[in-house]
């Protein structure tokens, strides 16, 4: 929560009005993050954002815990999973402007029912 | 007829093409260049490209050997590849678990069985070089934390039971262990990035590669390419391209997109084909093999290949369209899978049969469970439930159980002549577990041909090509036309801390 403070702060603070172009974005994201696409963007606009850019507000331990699942399903934990452990990069899973399907769904079956595709 | 997303799968293959096309007019294509007046950005002492079993075997062992800059880079976000997602079992002869359960094998053995399912073609030095080391690999994945199931698995096509499993039935019981000590003894890696070319001396040997940073998968986003020099070799561990349907079609027309793949994504053979136009020797590129035990209701390898894999010994596999039994239910993967895409409705379209398994024999695996709930497999109270679920005529079905449960009780199938040794006591009676089966593109046998060294031999000169190792699937010829399951992993393993052995040497 700090760290999600701090972003907000550094947000509000620099806001500069930038081109209104229209791309989607998660209103829990507008509300932090506004317009400034550098704050994703570390790479430069036009790239991806690094592997690093989500963990600047999000703590994987945090979502391990939100996701965990039964002794028996623990593994099926997206953020903590057999097949890449707490390493798979969030945006594999998560698009901010496209949808996107979890990696999972390539192979299992498996019903994540708070995942915005 | 089943859930998988075939048209998903084939746009996504569709927007790899484009991605490719855009990569291909560029400048930087991606091919090998003269290393002459090469602006160096970096340079490292072992390169290891792919972050599957063997290339982690590859850094682990390099390390071990004196290395002690070992870089592994990994095309795809995430580390594993292909070794990621498999079923984890290990096959090995002359097992401490072989000793506790009685069984007699060699390497003799295990490479005879081996070059049966080769048919003829595949390389026994190879073979006999895996076999006589995979105990070694074996334990290197124990000594970094892998954990295996207390019990033994006969594969098909192996004469004993000498196959260990994870514990958690999949490859990640091994890579992560494996990527974990990497990390542990100080090995570099790097993900999202992408081979694309050798750098290569006036001599031909390799010196370096280009490595396409910040490379994101199927998407047209460019990253900057790097030149990297490699002080003491290369060592490609970049898998197979079972996921590249162009390629795999090229080499066999059946295999359409149409066609599932139990591969990971990564899968495309792009480190393969830049070593053919280097000079290597391309073998048995059109013996692709499909997994029989795969299952037409999920996705990838999911949760039913595994679970018909260990139920296969004591279960009967029956067409829908007949009741009857059509196969010998762990012969070879190839003769099953021939077997299986042999079943089909009048019309001749795909019927999927159905693996029918004693649920107090199948519960003791534990996907069992998971394959009902995520309803990728049923239970059945009785056997009229079944054969209506399934569309199978009853009587002949029921004659079918019995006669195979004769079989069963006399240790001898005469149907089809399978080795009943693992079915002992194990008759097929209610409650019933049910699973469809239908192959998917598994594993390519083909690849460049490599020496017991790991060394990548050169088409002209016949010698090996100074600089270049390879290791794993990339590597072709040694299973011949059919390899066998659990072979693969002692090969990656082996031939990967080979490669490292050959490397720190050179």
């Amino acid at each position: 929560m700090k760290k999600l403070n701090i972003v907000l702060a550094l947000v509000l603070g620099g806001l500069v009005s930038l081109s209104a172009q229209a791309v989607d974005q998660r209103p829990w994201h507008k509300e932090v993050i506004g317009k400034d696409c550098k704050t994703c963007h570390d790479n430069g606009i036009k790239q991806f954002p690094s592997d690093q850019a989500c963990l600047q507000c999000h703590d994987v331990d945090d979502l391990v815990k939100q996701t965990a699942r039964s002794e028996e399903d623990k593994w099926q934990n997206p953020h903590n999973n057999l097949h890449y452990g707490k390493d798979l990069p969030c945006q594999e899973c998560h698009g901010e402007h496209k949808a996107k399907k979890p990696l999972c769904s390539n192979c299992h079956t498996f019903k994540f029912d708070k995942h915005k595709e | 007829m089943s859930n998988i997303d075939l048209l998903g799968r084939r746009n996504f293959i569709k927007g790899l093409g484009a991605a490719a096309g855009v990569a291909m007019a560029s400048p930087a294509m991606a091919v090998s260049e003269k290393a002459d007046g090469v602006k160096w950005d970096k340079e490292v002492e072992v390169l290891i490209i792919g972050s599957g079993f063997a290339g982690l075997a590859a850094a682990i062992e390099a390390t071990r050997k004196g290395a002690k800059d070992v870089h592994i880079f990994e095309k795809m976000a995430y580390f594993g590849g292909n070794s990621a997602i498999n079923g984890g079992l290990f096959a090995a002869p002359g097992t401490p678990m072989q000793k506790k359960e009685g069984v007699q094998d060699s390497v003799d053995r295990m490479v005879a069985d081996q070059l049966k399912s080769g048919r003829g073609i595949a390389d026994e030095a190879l073979l006999r070089h895996v076999a006589s080391h995979a105990v070694e690999a074996l334990q290197l994945t124990m000594d970094a934390g892998a954990e295996f199931h207390p019990y033994l698995q006969q594969l098909g096509g192996h004469s004993v039971a000498r196959t260990y499993q994870t514990s958690v039935s999949c490859g990640a019981g091994i890579t992560q262990p494996l990527y974990k000590e990497c990390k542990r003894i100080g090995v570099n890696t790097h993900n999202r990035s992408k081979f694309e070319g050798f750098l290569v001396g006036d001599k031909g040997e390799v010196v370096g590669v280009k490595m396409r940073q910040n490379y994101h998968f199927g998407e047209d986003q460019p990253g900057k390419v790097l030149n990297i020099r490699a002080k003491r070799g290369v060592i490609m561990a970049t898998g197979g391209f079972a996921q590249n349907v162009d390629l795999r079609m090229a080499q066999d027309p059946t295999l359409t997109s149409e066609v599932g793949c139990t591969n990971a994504p990564g899968a495309t053979g792009e480190g393969m084909y830049e070593m053919f136009r280097l000079g290597a020797i391309p073998v048995h590129l059109a013996h692709i093999q499909s997994g029989p035990w795969a299952s037409p209701d999920e996705g990838g390898f999911g949760y039913v290949s595994n679970y018909s894999i260990y139920n296969f010994p004591h279960s009967m596999a029956v067409n829908r369209l007949t009741g009857k039994r059509f196969m010998n239910e762990i012969a070879d993967r190839k003769t099953r899978a021939d077997a299986e895409l042999a079943c089909r409705d009048e019309k001749g379209n795909a019927l999927p049969p159905i693996l029918i398994t004693s649920y107090k024999d199948s519960k003791k695996h534990p996907n069992t469970k998971k394959v009902i709930k995520y309803n990728v497999g049923w239970k059945f109270d009785t056997i009229e439930e079944l054969a209506k679920h399934f569309d199978v005529p009853l009587k002949p079905l029921k004659a079918q159980i019995e006669e195979y449960n004769s079989y069963v009780k006399s240790g001898e199938d005469k149907q089809f002549g399978k080795n009943m040794t693992k079915a002992k006591d194990k008759f097929i009676e209610a409650p019933f577990t049910v699973v469809r089966l239908w192959p998917k593109v598994h594993y390519c046998q083909g690849g460049v041909q490599v020496n017991t060294k790991a060394e990548v031999k050169d088409s002209f000169t016949g010698k090996p090509i100074p600089g270049l190792y390879a290791a794993g699937e990339v590597c072709g010829g040694i299973h011949g036309v059919s390899r066998l399951g659990s072979c693969s992993i002692p090969e990656c393993m082996v031939m990967g801390m080979t490669a490292a052995r050959s490397v720190m040497k050179a």
